[in-house]
């Protein structure tokens, strides 16, 4: 397969069509005749995925640094250039961002049925600009995606979300906003400092890490900044209270593309930019005491406010807070297995959560309906849906042998070293998530089906079982044989350890060399 | 091409580009004398007017191309890139303006083509004003222009806003003119100069006297209130509601970028040496201008008062670019300029076609539900939004990237930080004009039927649209165009910056 790649070139241009397919089949989805919009945006989905899925086999694990690299001159004298690259922490993202996208767009198949044209338009600006988020490895680039992502997320929910979709949107958009606005500050603030020392003003990732040091004055402010745009997105615990509104108010491929991929830009802008910029300050032991502290605090908080929760998505919601919380303390573990299992949460919880909120968005088509005590019995009449549920909360309560126990599981004992009474507490959270996931898989599908309403609903048809199993499959697949995942990701994880942890004075971390 | 200012064969080809104008507006005044009945007689005017901004932009073109400088000192007027980039975006702005006018005069029956000769002449006084380089020329651009747009405000006679505004700005604008003259004339006492080289080099030479710092004051209070910098602000939101709607844009665009531009060579010119003194009072004022501009419209509830406020705000971001004192904030004037000034156009030109003949000003509730009946027009008016907002992938953000370089690399961060502060306020007030046109339904069925789009302002709408979108993600030209060293004004060295 990686000959094959090779001889068409793949390296060359796969980042440049994944980027600019989405955006180049806007306007055609736009102008289209209605009926067909769906079709042209799953055709242009499943080409995503096609070209994209070729990154597996193309993406070298055993060879560091960015891969598949371009650097274009895009506004000369200012150091801003087109350059994309993707390396261990970001291939997997960008997978789950291609695999996601058609069976978003399958998912929305009946339940979107006003203003097609806008939907899937805007499911595909969305597209472009999550890949454009992990792709970017320059700064400016970074920051235009990062924000430009607002749009067609506000739109979303403004248009076809629930009831108090307003409210969702304009908090959603203001959270995200005001919380990345000094990060542009920051930006021109690091460029400027480097440009005067080394008199080359660049954007690029790769010259700012560089000279990194030079930004070690202004360290504490610098991360601020970054940290405040990336915890907000993340979200890490008192900045969370965007999270359940966008996700309750917003129409399921809204809410899978929340969860799947833009709650993993913040993880993923920590370990990208935050963290590798200013590792002195970032992994000082005060502010990593600090983020640590609300990471657990997230972890354990939301999964208490996702057990008492009365609406179905605003559940999962709280339990994405509570796995986000994991990556966040994985990633302040700052250990090869911690890491790893950061990236790992990132992932499977993708997965879960996509298959939580796919699966709520069925039920809502049938019965108009995300209370919890609206159901109840379900399985009797649709034994599939409830099947594939079950499976999905098991993964998320991160049971051995699916994908959910991969990540925590390295999480924890990667993180046990820097912070043991940490990690003692975050542990206990199985407790509370087996608690809300396995009661409300209870009340909604076993009990007794009370309600007349609940009889005539239908199992899941072909389409959404095209939908879920895909998911079900890579839930089971990477529980039982997480290797070629981890492979994938140890090299950058070892290589991102060994860069923050070389720039911090030596015994501030304890031996990283733990057997593994 | 060197020219002697001296002389004044000189003096009138320095002058080309304001002296067209001028002939022209007088022109266009004679035929209106003669023709003024109806609008047909407005549109002609109008149309004859937009050739003399032709005219004016030709010759500015002319004297730009050929590299007019002056042959030893500058006198009364610059010639310099600065001044042509700067005549060029004003008349750029006064075109819009007229093509904004033309029907929309029309259509609120207000008949009296007088209004074209006073546009040009307004504009013959900003670009007088931005390319002074002697204090009377300076002032008297200033009083020529502001002259003109007292009238125009006022020009909608029969609606008291109208008259309120123009009593208003008429009132404070004397003011206004009264502290810049003492200034002028303290700064003269002190150094028995009016030339802005001479007095420069007059301060670098010998420590300013108390006259002079008091002159330096007052000038920059005279400015204060020109550009609406708080607390000198007081008037603007008032004027700005009674002013004829493309009145309205054109003093947010017009007015202020020429005040700017005179600012900033002022303060390049005449006063670098002082620039310990002024840099702390524009710090001072930047500060207070965002904040209180930002935080005061958020709870407008007209579009004009909130994008005047907002204008409000925004001569505080380009403070920053004065405050930097240096080429890259002069290229951030620029650009910063001309990205406001296009947003800004085409949101006036877009709420003067929802204006109904006659009507209380446009409301951010009569936007409700406008997407679903005039989607062009409302998103249009969206990208305006999130330009001004600072938005990336538009022009605005460029321009607010460029604003915030220009501080940084002086080494200033607060007033960054204070700016995008207030940019992140300000989506307080410019987001709910894009929900309150697409995400909320319209009120009545009759909702937005009496929207005229007349297609000279469609299309000028639609140009700047499209190029507030193009400079968002290909800048290059306008960057480069921007950071030339020609048009740079000549920025005396700093004696120590804060670096």
């Amino acid at each position: 397969m990686a000959a094959f790649l090779a001889s068409i070139g793949y390296a060359h241009w796969v980042i440049h069509v994944l980027l600019a397919l989405p955006i180049l089949a806007m306007p055609v989805i736009l102008f289209a005749p209605v009926k067909s919009a769906r079709y042209i945006a799953f055709g242009v989905a499943l080409t995503e995925l096609v070209v994209g899925i070729g990154l597996w086999w193309a993406f070298d694990p055993t060879r560091g640094g960015m891969q598949f690299v371009t650097d274009i001159t895009w506004v000369e004298g200012f150091g801003i250039g087109y350059r994309v690259g993707i390396d261990g922490l970001s291939v997997l993202m960008v997978l789950l961002s291609v695999i996601m996208l058609p069976l978003v767009v399958w998912s929305s198949w009946r339940g979107i049925d006003q203003k097609q044209r806008g939907f899937y338009a805007l499911i595909m600006a969305l597209n472009t600009g999550m890949l454009g988020v992990f792709v970017a490895t320059d700064l400016f680039l970074f920051y235009m995606f990062w924000e430009l992502l607002l749009i067609p997320m506000y739109f979303m929910i403004g248009i076809w979300g629930s009831s108090n979709r307003l409210y969702a949107a304009t908090k959603f958009v203001i959270y995200t906003f005001v919380g990345s606005f000094m990060m542009l500050v920051a930006i021109i603030w690091m460029v400027a400092v480097v440009g005067r020392a080394t008199g080359a003003y660049s954007f690029a990732y790769a010259n700012l890490l560089e000279h990194a040091d030079l930004l070690k004055p202004w360290g504490g402010w610098l991360f601020t900044a970054f940290a405040l745009a990336f915890a907000v997105k993340v979200p890490l615990f008192p900045f969370h209270t965007w999270l359940p509104d966008a996700h309750t108010e917003a129409p399921t491929a809204g809410s899978v593309d929340l969860a799947v991929i833009l709650l993993k830009m913040g993880t993923y802008g920590f370990l990208r930019f935050a963290i590798p910029f200013f590792p002195q300050f970032a992994l000082s032991k005060t502010v990593g005491t600090v983020m640590a502290t609300l990471a657990v605090i997230g972890i354990i908080y939301a999964a208490l406010v996702a057990m008492v929760q009365p609406d179905l998505k605003r559940l999962i919601a709280y339990s994405s807070v509570s796995h986000l919380g994991f990556v966040m303390l994985g990633i302040w573990g700052s250990t090869v297995e911690s890491v790893q299992g950061a990236i790992m949460v990132m992932v499977s919880h993708g997965l879960s959560t996509g298959a939580l909120f796919f699966m709520v968005g069925m039920l809502y088509e049938r019965r108009h309906t995300r209370k919890i005590s609206d159901y109840g019995g379900l399985a009797r009449v649709t034994p599939l849906l409830a099947t594939a549920f079950v499976i999905t909360a098991f993964s998320s309560i991160g049971l051995p042998g699916l994908n959910g126990f991969v990540g925590e599981f390295l999480v924890l004992i990667g993180s046990f070293g820097r912070y043991p009474w940490l990690v003692g507490i975050a542990a206990t959270v199985v407790v509370f998530s087996a608690g809300y996931m396995l009661w409300s898989t209870q009340r909604v599908f076993f009990n007794r089906l009370t309600n007349p309403l609940n009889e005539g609903i239908g199992d899941l048809n072909l389409r959404e079982l095209a939908v879920i199993v895909p998911l079900i499959a890579a839930m089971i697949w990477i529980g039982l044989y997480p290797g070629p995942l981890l492979r994938r990701t140890a090299g950058a994880a070892q290589q991102y350890v060994e860069m923050v942890q070389s720039a911090l004075p030596k015994a501030a971390l304890p031996d990283p060399g733990a057997p593994r | 091409m060197p020219i002697d200012l001296s002389s004044p064969s000189g003096a009138v080809l320095a002058l080309l580009p304001e002296l067209l104008l001028s002939l022209w507006a007088l022109v266009v005044l004679l035929y209106v004398a003669w023709r003024h009945r109806d609008g047909y007689d407005m549109r002609t005017a109008g149309a004859l007017s937009l050739l003399g901004y032709i005219f004016a932009v030709a010759a500015t073109g002319w004297l730009a191309w050929r590299g007019a400088h002056a042959e030893g000192l500058s006198i009364m007027i610059a010639l310099d890139g600065f001044r042509f980039a700067s005549d060029a975006l004003l008349l750029w702005i006064a075109g819009a303006v007229t093509i904004l006018s033309v029907r929309w005069l029309i259509r609120q029956g207000i008949l009296a083509p007088e209004y074209y000769p006073l546009l040009m002449l307004a504009t013959v006084g900003m670009m007088l004003l931005a390319g002074s380089a002697d204090l009377i020329t300076l002032f008297l651009g200033l009083e020529v222009m502001s002259i003109s747009v007292y009238i125009l405000a006022g020009f909608d006679r029969t609606r008291r806003a109208s008259a309120e505004a123009a009593l208003k700005y008429f009132l404070i604008g004397a003011f206004a003119s009264g502290f810049l003259l003492y200034g002028i004339a303290l700064t003269y006492g002190a150094t028995g100069q009016f030339n802005f080289e001479l007095i420069g080099a007059q301060f670098a030479a010998t420590p300013p006297t108390l006259m002079a710092k008091l002159g330096m004051g007052l000038i920059l209070i005279g400015f204060a209130f020109k550009v609406a910098a708080v607390p000198f602000h007081a008037w603007a939101p008032d004027v700005y509601e009674g002013a004829p709607t493309p009145i309205t844009a054109f003093m947010a665009t017009g007015v202020k970028a020429a005040a700017f531009f005179a600012l900033a060579r002022v303060l390049a010119e005449v006063f670098p040496a002082m620039v310990a003194l002024w840099r702390p009072v524009l710090f001072g004022l930047a500060i207070v201008t965002m904040l209180v501009g930002n935080l005061t419209a958020l709870s407008q509830t007209s579009m004009k008062r909130m994008l005047a406020y907002s204008s409000i705000a925004h001569a505080g971001y380009l403070m920053l670019a004065l405050w930097a004192h240096s080429d890259e904030g002069t290229a951030a004037v620029l650009v910063y300029l001309l990205a406001y000034s296009i947003t800004t156009v085409a949101a006036f030109g877009i709420l003067a076609s929802i204006e109904r003949a006659g009507a209380r000003t446009v409301l951010l509730t009569d936007l409700e539900g406008l997407f679903a009946v005039r989607p062009f027009a409302s998103m249009g008016l969206s990208i305006c939004m999130l330009s001004l907002l600072g938005f990336p992938g538009t022009f605005g953000f460029i321009g607010k990237w460029l604003l915030l370089s220009a501080a940084l690399h002086q080494g200033q961060a607060v007033l960054p930080i204070v700016a995008m502060v207030g940019s992140a306020i300000s989506i307080g007030y410019y987001l709910p004009v894009v929900l309150a046109m697409t995400l909320k339904p319209t009120r009545t069925r009759q909702a937005h039927q009496t929207i005229r789009f007349p297609r000279p302002a469609r299309i000028a709408v639609a140009i700047c649209i499209f190029a507030i979108m193009l400079f968002g993600v290909w800048p290059n030209v306008v960057l480069n165009f921007a950071s030339q060293k020609v048009v740079q004004l000549r920025q005396a060295e700093l004696p120590t910056g804060p670096r």
